[in-house]
């Protein structure tokens, strides 16, 4: 291999890209894409975590006076007791309250007999947003309601366990908490996204860019093997997508900085340590991927075809992330030899703190490298046909 | 020394080549002279190594483009049929691109790109990026990049064309210049004037095949005619695609 030449193609195509705005752009700021929504699902999750738990609820009563001790109870409990409007039911659903309660004329009269005192809650089942206070006025009822039973029981005499025959612990899934737990299947096609767009824009003026501004016959007349220029396009397009790489995974470590991750309810492993493991995972994937990018621009026969071919391509291994994210899948040692599903299962356990064997990383990472070599050679044949550099000819 | 012998190139249906071959002698200029679509480029491209014959040989200075490309490729200075240029490189860094693939390196280099600067009279353009260069100057960055190893063969496809009467002067002296060192000239043109001003020799070829080769001296005595143009016309049997 005549690794001069390679070099002097290599630092040709980076000092070019480096010149080019778009590629710069692309470059600078579509990794940031992926920690960006990590932060902001993050801080949108504990917002509505911390909202239910801390921020009072204001919640009208009408009729507030029928009830003092009921009053009392919800304003030590965080309600803040408010004058109801005119019309309950038009306010909830006009949305101008999330819930009203009502405290009918025989509440007193009932609760002093013993027999189940009536109150009123108007509310909207079809309205999600107000459905936290809703649960919480909900509960605190169900709260006050038990304790007066209990209270009657033990008058007159009565255990009051002896009311509760299941004991039914609740483990709630559907908290907003499964959203960033789908999310963190993502953030492994999150990384390999920054590959693609990282390195798209230089593979693509590489080859069908070189070709379309006819400077590819005047590259390959000069006595270069093909390997070196291919080689030196494909470092070029690595060390670009690398770039990318690296921002989209700095991004992420700084993820934890910006916003709380206790709301999440489950442990997202973003230090360092943990992020630098990942980066040598996919190492060979940053080489397959260009490689890639770099046949498939090859292959089309303008700049506009090379660019939307490769744009679709980059949805190939987004499949994977997403069936990972709706299916649980068992890990299995032959999963780990497909590129690009190999690697985003062992990034997602690594971000879950899972265990991850040497043998599993290094099974990963050949298997992956020798996809790129064979994509590499392709690439090298793509760039000996005459057919590809002359078109149709 | 540039010879092509029996080389045949079909490109599906279109038979581009049928059996062509010449020499081309140091310290001359040739002309491959021919209408449009008789194979000029494709038998240049033949030559400088970016296109395979489908039968035949060619080579430079002995060496064989199929067995020893890179080799025969580092003997050649070529001006391509395209002339693309990098729109955000200079001048100077498409010289220093193109000697660098030469295994030029360092202080030679730079000092070849001064020299050659100089003789093509780049000065004003040498440092500004290629995007904007005119016709003329575009053809500068590709005469010195097809130049800057100090190449014994000088391969150039339609060198004037698209130059202005200043410009095709300009070329025509440096294809002189470059005969006079003792190189060998190949260049490729459809337009008559430009082989009785500067040719030693003429190649003709048509419809894929070599009809003429010889001074044009020779070409015209050959066909009876007066002046070229009538034996140029007489050779390739019609006027069709003359410039």
């Amino acid at each position: 291999m005549r690794w001069d030449l390679l070099g002097v193609v290599f630092k040709k195509e980076v000092l070019d890209s480096l010149r080019d705005r778009r590629t710069l752009a692309m470059v600078l700021f579509f990794p940031v894409f992926g920690p960006m929504v990590l932060a902001g699902t993050l801080s949108l999750v504990s917002r509505e975590a911390r909202s239910v738990d801390e921020k009072p609820v204001a919640l009208p009563v009408v009729a507030a006076e029928r009830a003092p001790n009921l009053m009392a109870f919800l304003a030590e409990r965080g309600i803040e007791v408010k004058p109801a409007p005119a019309d309950p039911a038009a306010a909830v659903r006009g949305g101008d309250a999330d819930v009203v309660l009502e405290i009918p004329a025989e509440h007193a009269e009932a609760l002093r007999a013993g027999r189940p005192a009536p109150v009123k809650l108007y509310l909207d089942e079809s309205r999600r947003s107000g459905r936290a206070s809703v649960e919480r006025v909900k509960a605190l009822l169900e709260n006050y309601s038990r304790r007066i039973g209990v209270q009657r029981l033990v008058l007159r005499g009565v255990h009051p366990a002896a009311t509760t025959a299941l004991a039914v612990e609740e483990v709630d899934l559907a908290t907003p908490q499964s959203r960033a737990a789908m999310l963190l299947s993502m953030l492994p096609y999150f990384l390999i996204i920054a590959l693609f767009t990282g390195g798209m824009s230089v593979a693509i003026d590489a080859t069908a860019g070189e070709r379309e501004r006819q400077s590819m016959e005047a590259l390959l007349l000069h006595p270069v093997p093909r390997s070196a220029v291919v080689l030196g396009k494909l470092l070029a397009t690595a060390a670009f997508a690398g770039v990318a790489l690296l921002e989209t995974t700095i991004g992420f470590g700084l993820v934890p900085h910006l916003v709380p991750m206790e709301a999440m309810g489950f442990s997202m492993r973003l230090e360092p340590a943990v992020l630098a493991r990942i980066l040598v995972l996919m190492l060979p994937l940053l080489f397959l991927v260009s490689a890639f990018i770099l046949l498939v621009a090859s292959r089309a026969r303008t700049f506009r075809a090379a660019q939307s071919s490769v744009s679709f391509m980059m949805l190939v291994p987004a499949t994977p992330g997403i069936v990972l994210g709706l299916v649980p899948v068992k890990l299995q040692s032959w999963m780990l030899a497909i590129p690009a599903f190999g690697d985003q299962l062992l990034v997602n356990r690594l971000l879950r703190g899972e265990a991850v064997e040497p043998g599993q990383m290094a099974l990963c990472m050949a298997s992956t490298l020798l996809w790129a070599a064979l994509v590499a050679a392709l690439t090298v044949r793509a760039f000996k046909d005459e057919k590809f550099l002359f078109g149709k000819a | 020394m540039i010879v092509l012998s029996d080389v045949k190139k079909r490109f599906g249906d279109v038979e581009a080549l049928r059996g062509v071959s010449f020499t081309v002698a140091d310290g001359q200029i040739t002309g491959l002279l021919g209408p449009n679509g008789a194979g000029k480029t494709t038998a240049l491209r033949i030559v400088y190594g970016v296109m395979a014959p489908d039968t035949g040989k060619a080579s430079v200075d002995g060496l064989d483009l199929a067995a020893d490309r890179l080799a025969a490729q580092a003997r050649l200075g070529v001006l391509a049929h395209a002339q693309g240029l990098y729109l955000r490189l200079t001048a100077r860094e498409h010289v220093r691109y193109s000697g660098q693939l030469h295994g030029l390196r360092g202080p030679a280099l730079e000092r070849r790109i001064e020299e050659l600067a100089a003789l093509l009279e780049m000065g004003e353009f040498l440092d500004r990026r290629a995007d904007g260069f005119s016709q003329g100057q575009k053809l500068k960055v590709a005469l010195a990049r097809a130049l800057v190893h100090d190449p014994r063969n000088v391969v150039l496809d339609e060198p004037t064309s698209g130059l202005d009467v200043a410009g095709t002067r300009a070329v025509r002296a440096l294809l002189k210049k470059l005969r006079d060192e003792g190189r060998c000239v190949l260049f490729s043109t459809h337009v008559m004037q430009e082989v009785s001003a500067v040719c030693d020799r003429v190649v003709v070829v048509a419809r894929g095949q070599v009809v003429a080769d010889g001074t044009p001296e020779a070409l015209k005595a050959a066909t009876g005619k007066a002046t070229l143009e009538d034996a140029f016309v007489a050779a390739i049997g019609s006027e069709e695609g003359l410039g």
